[in-house]
């Protein structure tokens, strides 16, 4: 009997003792970070060296950076562009080729740009992987050859950008912050880039690729001795140089919080970043007060910005916020992008979470968490030993004290409820915010107006603009059938566009480097065929006038009803010759495209515009369903020249995910067009 | 308790290339059948606590595939002492990150600390294991997010299909045939009772393995361990029945229409034997000749002097049970999914019938030397190779003598696996082609 209870009461012991266990643990003491110091020396010619030895794994990494000031290039923006570009395709004594295969072969990455280098690979090969970098760097080879192919390849990219409403907001933003001739604010254009010569990338080269600003970071398995000899004997020959050092002065704030809009008629959000002007040094005594109200402000999924924007108001997939800082001048931004329909609301509640950032002190909580994540990250990232060459790097490029981060954790731990209030009162202006919006004027504007902040118009490239119209009213007798008639007398009159049998377009535009080339085939009596190319894949679409098929990939299949029906109005070489007596179509206002006002008229889900003054078709634009949700695709049309008496516009556009510029090659009319085309 | 000591063999090596890799770890087994494994490694305050279970998609019924991988959400909803929705709150809190993922032969968690979290760390897995909160709710949110992500990963992907695809045709008796994410009707048709069923045949201590990695006390580890795991009671053993494949040999073909490609693609696809043969590393190695890198025999010959295709490649999918190897191409214009497969058929043939240049089997070498010394470079890396080598191979010390395989393997085995694996009659011929109703200009 006795036993049985010991073996009870052994039990409950157990049990009790278990549900006690079970509670969460609290953290231990904080780990004591051991920031190492790494080995350094200095060339002559100013060159310095950070050795970290770390043998836990047969790998070494060299990284070669300047820190020479930044600077702005004008009306040759690209030079240093192409610099990056350029430096690796070959060095005076090894091909391009060569130097790419022996690079593979020993399993091995090297990278160049306008003022680095940076290596990677097995530390067996330690040497030769240093002696591949070095030539690259200190030897590079600039021909005329490569410069045209990358320019190519750039402006090719520049163009994919050009409809892109976050590429646009990125760099309106910096334009309307910094100012355009500011290294910050200027920005990479077409333009630009054609007034550089090869002559500039080797002057830029010989001017800013110099060493009296430079560190060159050894990070793994080597002995600092043999890099010792290693560099030496590599570099020492390096011409000593210093790169020129020019101040800029610093962009200003606006007076008042104010809303800068640009209009994107293809918008389907918008973009919206709050910004202002910060000069954070990371030696303030600020400095980790605004790091941490940044965190707890829009720092990430648990920031305020993402839980009231995403969270609690499911308006988009992210909301956050940033601050820069360092010994030049950088920014404050809280942005989003957000549906058309709630901008306003957007922004309205991202100043009310700025401005509680400014009057309330944040909970003991909020800061808590805060810190956690920073020191966590920043107790995790000793675990790579290239941290300790960055941190020492850093501490010499900003002038930081010898311990900085050793008390990194100390002076997290320090900062006070009241720090956060005071760092977002100063570096986060609520009162003198510019709050960057691009969207589409027709959606947005209304709402913006709504907010009662004063509201300024620039144009894609940050220039001041007049207010974009939007759905202004029609003058009285304007009809759709008017703005058709227009249309028609003005490209050549009824007359000559009855004359119009058919019409053949050939046209052509590169994608990714790519030639695309498309054709358009269409008859008076509603036959359409039409097709098109990227490297020889590709596909057509044919209509009879009653039935039709759509071809691609070996594919054959009959066209929709929905699509039969579209054609039917719709195929014809000038439709508006029977469109202008379709009552279906409205007129639904006067906008805004590319800087002219044009009559909107709209048939279901598409809208064609007619300029103004010209009365010529300047666009249209279709509402589609896209893999991301609706989408509204528009095809431009300029460039209008005499064919055979009618005006045909040469330049157009085609969406295929991105839009591709079409220049036509060939236009007939009443010619090259037999019924065969439509079978 | 097992117990095998590797620390020593670090503190022996002087130095070399050898030395400089050797991962030390200890590795023990509790009462109730867990397995632990213990690296210890000062140079950060970093910790990594992770569990690899012994369940994938090939452990699930037919009738209820997507289980092994709905498990993998369903875990993180909550615990007796976790509440529903605090388990991301407390990782973020205390300066750590947390994932997780499935594949067909086992599912792996893991958290990283600042190495002062080791406890909460232990106790969040142990809360995880002993008494998972599965209720409704929590079934009917994570089926709501597996359906999100089956649309984002696989279903509004182009080729997203691909190897779901491959292994249905590959297989005909293994349960690597269905996808991995597996049938969304049945996870709609499951009931609660059959996940907690689930939950208790496979999430038991003799069916786990937890890995601790990083700056940690091996004695102080220990003590938490035993105090959080120890008292999870044994499961029932875990049998698994196996599943043989015959051999195939005649061609199989098949067509598969993706509704969000434009291109074809041509696949073929062979059936080779479990990630744990020598053979199945050897065809790693052969399909990084052919096309790992711009320099690879197939990159260079098909795409880039000849361009009949946009793409082509070939990669070893090592598993568990069998392993498949795919050949994969996308024909340019005026060349056919047949062309490829006769330029790619040249380029094994003559694998199996000429040896690799000394010249290239170096490259080769290096390459697998950078790949071993950098898959070590983390202790997240470190601890899931940890916990794969144990529970896949059946051999933790792999993590430092795997490489030897690879370094041993010499030209004539490359030549004879090609030879004995990569033969026409051996294989699937997919057409993984651009579904009909989506086909535009």
């Amino acid at each position: 009997m006795k036993k049985v209870i010991y073996i009870l009461a052994g039990l409950f012991l157990t049990i009790t003792m278990q549900a006690q266990d079970r509670q969460m643990p609290k953290p231990g003491p904080a780990p004591t970070v051991n920031v190492g110091k790494p080995e350094t020396f200095t060339l002559k010619n100013g060159l310095k060296v950070l050795v970290v030895e770390n043998h836990k794994l047969p790998r070494v990494s060299y990284t070669l950076t300047m820190d020479n000031a930044p600077y702005a290039e004008g009306s040759k923006k690209g030079v240093a562009d192409m610099v990056s570009a350029l430096m690796g395709s070959g060095t005076t004594t090894m091909s391009k080729d060569a130097f790419n295969e022996e690079v593979d072969f020993l399993g091995a990455n090297i990278n160049f740009w306008a003022e680095g280098a940076s290596a990677n690979g097995l530390s067996k090969y330690s040497k030769r992987i240093m002696e591949l970098m070095a030539d690259g760097a200190l030897n590079p080879k600039f021909t005329q050859e490569e410069f045209d192919k990358q320019k190519a390849q750039i402006i090719e990219a520049l163009k994919s950008d050009e409809k892109s409403v976050p590429a646009v907001a990125s760099r309106v933003t910096d334009v309307l912050v910094y100012g355009k001739s500011h290294p910050k604010g200027e920005y990479l254009s077409e333009e630009t880039l054609n007034n550089v010569t090869l002559a500039d990338v080797k002057a830029n080269y010989n001017t800013y690729f110099v060493p009296e600003k430079a560190y060159l970071v050894i990070v793994g398995d080597v002995k600092v001795k043999d890099v010792k000899k290693q560099v030496k004997k590599l570099f020492e020959d390096w011409t000593p140089n210093t790169a020129p050092n020019i101040s800029y002065s610093d962009p200003k704030d606006v007076q008042y919080t104010q809303i800068n809009f640009v209009d994107m008629p293809n918008a389907v959000q918008s973009e919206i970043s709050v910004v202002n002007v910060v000069n954070l040094k990371m030696t303030d005594k600020e400095y980790f007060a605004a790091l941490l109200a940044n965190q707890i402000l829009g720092g990430g999924g648990e920031g305020r910005l993402f839980l009231n924007l995403r969270e609690a108001h499911a308006w988009t997939y992210g909301a956050y916020s940033s601050i820069g800082s360092g010994k030049y001048v950088t920014s404050f931004s809280a942005s989003t992008s957000v549906r058309n329909a709630v901008t306003d609301s957007a922004i309205t509640e991202i100043l009310n979470e700025v401005k509680k950032m400014r009057n309330d002190l944040v909970s003991a909580e909020d800061l808590k968490n805060a810190k956690a994540k920073y020191i966590g990250n920043f107790v995790m990232q000793m675990e790579k030993p290239s941290t300790v060459a960055n941190y020492a790097l850093r501490t010499q490029t900003q002038n930081l004290p010898e311990d900085f981060y050793e008390n990194y954790i100390k002076n997290i731990n320090a900062v006070t409820p009241e720090d956060v209030r005071n760092a977002a009162k100063k570096f986060f202006l609520a009162d003198k915010a510019r709050i960057v919006v691009v969207g589409k004027a027709a959606d947005v504007l209304a709402g913006l107006e709504s907010t009662k902040l004063p509201i300024f118009y620039f144009d894609k490239w940050g220039q001041k603009t007049d207010k974009p119209v939007v759905n202004k009213p029609v003058p009285a007798g304007v009809t759709s059938k008017t703005v058709m008639a227009d249309y028609i007398k003005a490209i050549g009159g009824e007359k000559a566009v009855s004359a119009v049998k058919s019409l053949s377009l050939s046209a052509s535009g590169s994608v990714q480097g790519m030639r695309l080339e498309v054709s358009k085939k269409v008859s008076i009596d509603n036959k359409l065929v039409e097709s098109m190319s990227v490297m020889g894949q590709g596909g057509k679409r044919v209509f009879n006038g009653t039935t039709g098929y759509q071809t691609g990939q070996g594919q054959k299949m009959d066209l929709e009803a929905d699509e039969i029906a579209e054609l039917k109005k719709y195929a014809y070489p000038i439709p508006e010759l029977k469109l202008k007596d379709d009552a279906n179509l409205k007129i639904s206002g006067i906008e805004t495209i590319n800087g002219s006002e044009a009559y909107a008229i709209t048939d279901g889900e598409r809208t064609m515009y007619y300029d103004v003054k010209t009365s010529l078709k300047v666009a249209k634009s279709e509402s589609v369903e896209g893999p991301n949700g609706q989408m509204v695709l528009v095809t431009p049309y300029s460039d209008y020249r005499d064919v055979k008496g009618i005006k045909i516009p040469f330049k157009t556009a085609l969406n295929i995910g991105i839009e591709v510029e079409l220049t036509v090659n060939e236009a007939k009319i009443n010619e090259g067009v037999t019924d065969a085309d439509f079978q | 308790m097992r117990k095998s000591l590797m620390a020593l063999g670090s503190l022996l090596m002087l130095g070399g290339v050898a030395s400089a890799q050797q991962v030390a770890f200890e590795e023990y087994d509790l009462d109730n059948g867990m397995h632990v494994i213990l690296h210890q490694d000062k140079t950060a305050p970093v910790i990594i606590t992770s569990v690899m279970y012994h369940v994938g998609s090939k452990d699930e019924n037919p009738e209820r595939t997507g289980f092994a991988h709905f498990f993998e959400h369903l875990l993180f909803e909550g615990t007796e002492n976790i509440e529903r929705g605090e388990w991301f709150k407390i990782v973020t809190a205390n300066g750590g990150n947390n994932n997780a993922n499935t594949s067909d032969d086992r599912t792996y968690y893991y958290e990283v600390f600042p190495s002062n979290n080791l406890e909460l760390a232990i106790w969040m897995e142990s809360e995880r294991l002993m008494h998972p909160v599965i209720n409704q709710i929590g079934v009917d949110t994570q089926n709501e997010v597996v359906k999100e992500e089956k649309r984002l990963r696989v279903d509004n992907q182009p080729y997203g299909n691909l190897i779901a695809e491959v292994k249905r045709n590959m297989f005909v008796n293994h349960p690597y045939r269905w996808a991995t994410i597996g049938s969304m009707d049945h996870l709609d048709a499951a009931t609660l009772e059959e996940f907690r069923a689930f939950n208790k045949k496979y999430y038991v201590p003799n069916n786990a393995v937890l890995v601790i990695a990083g700056d940690l006390d091996i004695d102080q580890t220990k003590k938490w361990v035993n105090q959080y795991f120890a008292p999870i009671p044994k499961g029932a053993p875990v049998n698994r029945k196996t599943f043989d494949e015959k051999p195939i040999t005649q061609t199989l073909r098949a067509t598969y229409e993706d509704p969000n490609i434009q291109l074809p693609m041509v696949v073929a696809s062979y059936r080779t034997p479990s990630m744990k043969t020598r053979e199945a590393r050897v065809l790693d190695m052969i399909s990084t000749i052919l096309s790992d890198g711009k320099s690879s025999r197939m990159y260079k010959k098909i795409v880039d002097d000849k361009k009949m295709a946009l793409q082509m490649g070939a990669f070893n999918y090592s598993q568990e049970d069998y392993g498949l190897y795919i050949v994969y191409g996308i024909p340019m214009q005026g060349f056919t999914s047949e062309d490829l497969i006769k330029e790619a058929d040249e380029e094994i043939v003559k694998l199996q019938k000429e040896l690799i240049s000394e010249k290239e089997f170096e490259k080769l070498k290096n390459i697998y030397e950078s790949n071993y010394v950098n898959s070590n470079s983390s202790v997240e890396g470190i601890a899931s190779n940890l916990a794969t080598y144990y529970m896949l191979y059946g051999d933790v010390n792999l993590i430092n003598t795997e490489i030897d395989i690879y370094r041993s393997i010499t030209r004539e085995e490359i030549r004879d696996v090609a030879k004995k694996y990569l033969n026409p009659n051996q294989r699937l011929i997919l057409d993984y082609v651009p579904a009909k109703d989506k086909a535009q200009n």
